[in-house]
């Protein structure tokens, strides 16, 4: 089977670069399955994970990002994250009392920030995906 | 005649020196390796998000919705300008040149008509401009810490410019900022962050034009576009303060290397001149005593 090549870029640096064999990224209008060959798209992200899957199916890696731009052509898939965060690092509890900071404050900034710590609670708990 | 003793305090007044600026070369010898590093490391995102940018301007430009960031207001009358320095001195002429630039480019924007109003970034801009300019200041940053925190600050200053700019505070947005050349030279640049000048990254775009052409976009183009430029806007800044952190410790690491010389060749001359004194000192006792020892 093929692989398709992944880059997942923060602005900070590089954080990955492998030949994989699927990626899955959190489209705005919904989950992307990336395999090789896959069309052109050019998409923006919402706050989710980004799976990083072998050519076998298993699952190398995950990320939490929370937004920003796939650009995806049959050879290469590129993800511009502003923060990247390997779910296997976040911690439950953190997050937990950041939401909970979150919603006693008011104003635009912490309503984005609030569904960014949201999002990351949901990546922690759900497990589909895990298996392909 | 200034008495050996004197002499001597100097010399080891001048080494004392010259044993903190050569310390202080190694320091910036050590960040600069570290910042060159984080600029590399960004250059990746930066250059795709262009990418990105270049292929999506020309299509957003022929469609309807296009918005300010990259179009601009239509006006031209009120700029602000954004001087990027150093919040610490002793790195020879790195945050003069920033302000001298600034200065010009305010004068002579305000010699054709126009408001200006600035946003120094860096210690040692706010301070001057505090000097010279103090009511056209609308903001300052201060004590960014580049190394460590560098995209936050870079993401604070992004948004004040657009909260600013979405309200019609301005029109035009330049950065003046030294462009990291080489370790030992820097280039005062200066580069209109808003609107976002497409000119040099239409080329590139023609260029690949073939490949781009057929992206399929999610949710559509103008929505990702609105992502998007409030984002370069950031990363634009992200770049500039990691090129003027690489190009202050560049700066500060030629300008103490310089000074270590000086204090070297200061400390040769010195002692030169200790042991002629002594020298003379010396002989002068001679002479008297071989004349006191002949009157007898």
């Amino acid at each position: 089977m093929a692989t398709i090549s992944f880059d997942l870029v923060s602005p900070e640096n590089l954080v990955f670069n492998d030949e994989v064999g699927t990626i899955i990224v959190p489209g705005k209008d919904g989950d992307l399955g990336i395999l090789p060959g896959h069309s052109k798209v050019m998409s923006s992200l919402r706050p989710g994970r980004v799976m990083v899957y072998s050519e076998d199916k298993n699952l190398i890696k995950s990320f939490f990002v929370s937004g920003g731009f796939a650009e995806i052509n049959p050879e290469k898939c590129i993800v511009l994250a502003e923060s990247v965060v390997e779910v296997n690092s976040l911690e439950k509890t953190s997050i937990e009392k950041e939401i909970q900071e979150l919603e006693n404050k008011e104003g635009k900034e912490s309503e984005e920030q609030l569904s960014v710590a949201k999002a990351k609670l949901e990546a922690i708990n759900v497990n589909y995906y895990d298996k392909i | 005649m200034p008495s050996l003793k004197d002499i001597k305090t100097q010399i080891n007044s001048v080494g004392s020196t010259k044993k903190i600026t050569s310390a202080m070369k190694m320091v910036a010898a050590s960040k600069l390796r570290r910042s060159q590093e984080k600029a590399e490391a960004a250059r990746p995102y930066s250059s795709r998000l262009e990418e990105m940018l270049s292929s999506l301007a020309s299509s957003a430009a022929s469609g309807e919705g296009i918005i300010k960031l990259l179009t601009g207001t239509g006006n031209d009358q009120n700029y602000v300008v954004v001087p990027v320095s150093a919040d610490r001195g002793l790195c020879g002429g790195f945050n003069s040149s920033i302000n001298r630039e600034t200065f010009k480019l305010v004068k002579s924007l305000e010699g054709n008509g126009k408001k200006v109003q600035l946003m120094p970034v860096g210690k040692k801009s706010r301070d001057f401009f505090n000097r010279v300019m103090k009511d056209q200041i609308i903001e300052s940053f201060v004590d960014l810490n580049v190394s460590n925190t560098g995209y936050e600050s870079a993401l604070n200053i992004s948004n004040k410019l657009q909260e600013l700019y979405f309200d019609g505070k301005f029109d035009k947005c330049i950065l003046v900022f030294n462009k990291f050349k080489s370790a030992i030279s820097q280039e005062v640049t200066q580069q209109q962050l808003i609107p976002l000048d497409v000119s040099n990254s239409e080329k590139e775009e023609e260029k690949e034009n073939s490949s781009n052409a057929i992206y399929d976009y999610e949710p559509d183009e103008e929505t990702i576009l609105k992502d998007l430029l409030p984002k370069n806007v950031s990363i634009q800044i992200f770049k500039v303060l990691l090129e003027s952190d690489a190009g202050e410790q560049g700066a500060r690491m030629a300008a103490m290397d310089n000074a270590t010389r000086n204090a070297g060749e200061m400390i040769d001359s010195l002692t030169l001149k200790y042991n002629r004194t002594r020298q003379a000192f010396i002989t002068k006792e001679l002479i008297e005593i071989i004349s006191g020892a002949e009157s007898i």
